[in-house]
């Protein structure tokens, strides 16, 4: 799936601060707030409604550009006060939100600043909802069907995967065990201390296995975020929930792997020394 | 003469039917059947029958086994923990279902079973529980075919089929003789050409298929044939999940995986011996 960036802005333009991204499940949304904020040198901000307990997209971000601030529910007087100090904000609306339900917030920014509204739409589109919300759409090769779709998510933080079970689990999620998929997404914590970002859009060869860069953590259970977001339909999501049960250590396992790598670690360190 | 040889039926009793009639077809004149009649599938007890009462001369499983011994799963089994939680539901959802002339008749069947050149086992002659895999050190697969005495030694476990011939077997071995001063020897050996033929899964395939598979050999003209046998297997399906055994054997069945266990690690032999 090939993303185009915005259009280029003309030095007569005066510079925009507040981006609103839309647009179709998978469709490439955040990786197109990746692209902007690589090109962007000043502070920024971000914020995506509805997030709520699992916050996927944010914590991918947050680990890619440790310095993009993240704003949740409740903070959005917080992120414009960011905006009003300079920052650059971005803000994703998920494909399963009212796209009106960001106007009040956008209404507010662009009072006094500059707002683009940027839609990411399947290009066989013509007219749509995203058409009439947007300042600009940018068309994407996009063969899903993403009427009517269901959304099973859940936060999983603190539990800690053996991977060979997470391979089963992924395997069968996204080959249909639990229903019609047409994205899966998620953070894993493992044994090894490292957390994972894996993504699959249907119709795609390849899921995305991403190491997170993350501090690893090997002392007892992680507190830090993890947790998947299933799109489909006729998802069967207490089957879902069982198995993902089924893949983490228990607290005994997950200490003794712990240690093991800590001593390995420490092992390591000595014959480098 | 030909010879059915099959294994891994899991409970699987359309797929036996299926496979039964096929044999028929064939005009095979015995078979023999290498174990795991049960687990995972939903009549393990109806299998067991059927067996019974062709007479069929069939080696303990793993499954088996375990069955009548308790769960006791080495590590040679199990690839990740979900599997393991599997397997363990597998094996309480059968051990509740079977009946126990069923389970002593498991418990008497034989681990390995000789006829005349050809040996027959579940996993290997060491172990039930262990895996020969196609890619097994050559040396560690020839030990196994040779100390069956057999020159042709069939097994199953691994439900992917294969034949590995074992030629050009010539050892080397460096022999330590004498007592007080230790002296080593060089001595070869030429060892016989030997043949590995594992007949893969009745009841639960692990080919990407949900079909049957079995080996027919034919003693006279010493060709192995692997048959490939399409079954209802929706009717399995169904039955696993009417059952009350975990839906998810019924998606992996359908599409030709493993329901939990798998090997993947050719190196690795098990302790367990028999």
């Amino acid at each position: 799936m090939s993303i185009a960036t915005a259009s280029p802005q003309k030095s007569a333009d005066p510079p925009v601060q507040v981006w609103a991204i839309a647009g179709a499940v998978g469709i490439g949304k955040t990786g197109w707030i990746f692209q902007q904020i690589e090109q962007t040198s000043a502070p920024v901000v971000y914020f995506c409604p509805s997030a709520g307990n699992v916050p996927i997209d944010p914590t991918c971000l947050i680990a890619e550009f440790p310095h993009v601030q993240i704003f949740a529910d409740g903070q959005e007087l917080e992120l414009i006060e960011k905006v009003e100090q300079g920052s650059i904000a971005f803000i994703e609306l998920g494909f399963h939100l009212d796209l009106r339900s960001g106007d009040m917030l956008l209404d507010t920014l662009a009072d006094r600043h500059t707002c683009k509204r940027i839609a990411l739409v399947p290009s066989e589109l013509t007219s749509s909802e995203w058409h009439d919300w947007a300042d600009e759409v940018i068309e994407v090769k996009y063969d899903l069907n993403f009427q009517d779709l269901q959304i099973w998510r859940s936060p999983f933080t603190g539990q800690v995967f053996d991977p060979s079970s997470l391979n089963v689990l992924w395997y069968e999620i996204t080959q249909g065990a639990y229903g019609e998929v047409t994205r899966v997404k998620g953070i894993f914590d493992l044994f090894d201390g490292r957390a994972f970002h894996l993504d699959f859009v249907a119709g795609m060869e390849d899921s995305l296995y991403l190491p997170l860069n993350v501090p690893l953590w090997l002392d007892g259970r992680p507190e830090r975020f993890s947790g998947i977001e299933v799109s489909g339909r006729n998802l069967d999501g207490k089957a879902i929930a069982q198995c993902i049960i089924d893949c983490c250590l228990s607290e005994e396992i997950m200490l003794h792997y712990q240690n093991q790598i800590k001593q390995s670690h420490q092992q390591s360190r000595q014959v480098a020394a | 003469m030909k010879i059915a040889v099959m294994s891994c039926i899991h409970g699987n009793y359309e797929a036996l039917d299926a496979v039964l009639r096929d044999i028929d077809h064939q005009k095979a004149e015995k078979i023999f059947c290498l174990g795991d009649l049960v687990g995972y599938g939903p009549f393990p007890s109806n299998v067991v029958e059927m067996v019974r009462s062709l007479d069929i001369p069939t080696t303990q499983g793993c499954w088996d086994e375990d069955i009548v011994e308790g769960l006791n799963s080495c590590e040679c089994s199990y690839p990740s923990m979900l599997a393991e939680k599997r397997g363990r539901l597998a094996h309480e959802w059968t051990n509740e279902h079977i009946y126990p002339e069923t389970k002593e008749y498991l418990a008497a069947l034989p681990k390995v079973i000789k006829e005349d050149n050809l040996a027959f086992v579940h996993g290997s002659p060491q172990s039930q529980h262990e895996y020969l895999l196609p890619e097994l050190d050559g040396f560690i697969a020839l030990e196994r075919v040779l100390s069956t005495g057999a020159d042709m030694l069939f097994c199953g476990h691994t439900h992917v089929p294969y034949v590995r011939t074992l030629d050009a077997g010539k050892l080397r071995l460096l022999v330590r003789t004498g007592t007080e001063v230790p002296e080593a020897e060089m001595r070869e050996f030429n060892a016989p050409l030997k043949r590995i033929v594992n007949v893969g899964s009745v009841g639960e395939p692990r080919h990407g298929r949900p079909n049957a598979t079995y080996v027919i050999y034919d003693t006279d003209s010493d060709r192995v044939t692997l048959r490939e046998v399409e079954y209802d297997y929706q009717k399995t399906c169904a039955a696993i999940i009417e059952r009350g055994l975990p839906p998810i054997f019924a998606w992996r069945l359908a599409k030709g995986l493993e329901f939990a266990e798998r090997a993947d690690d050719a190196s690795h032999l098990c302790e367990r011996g028999v």
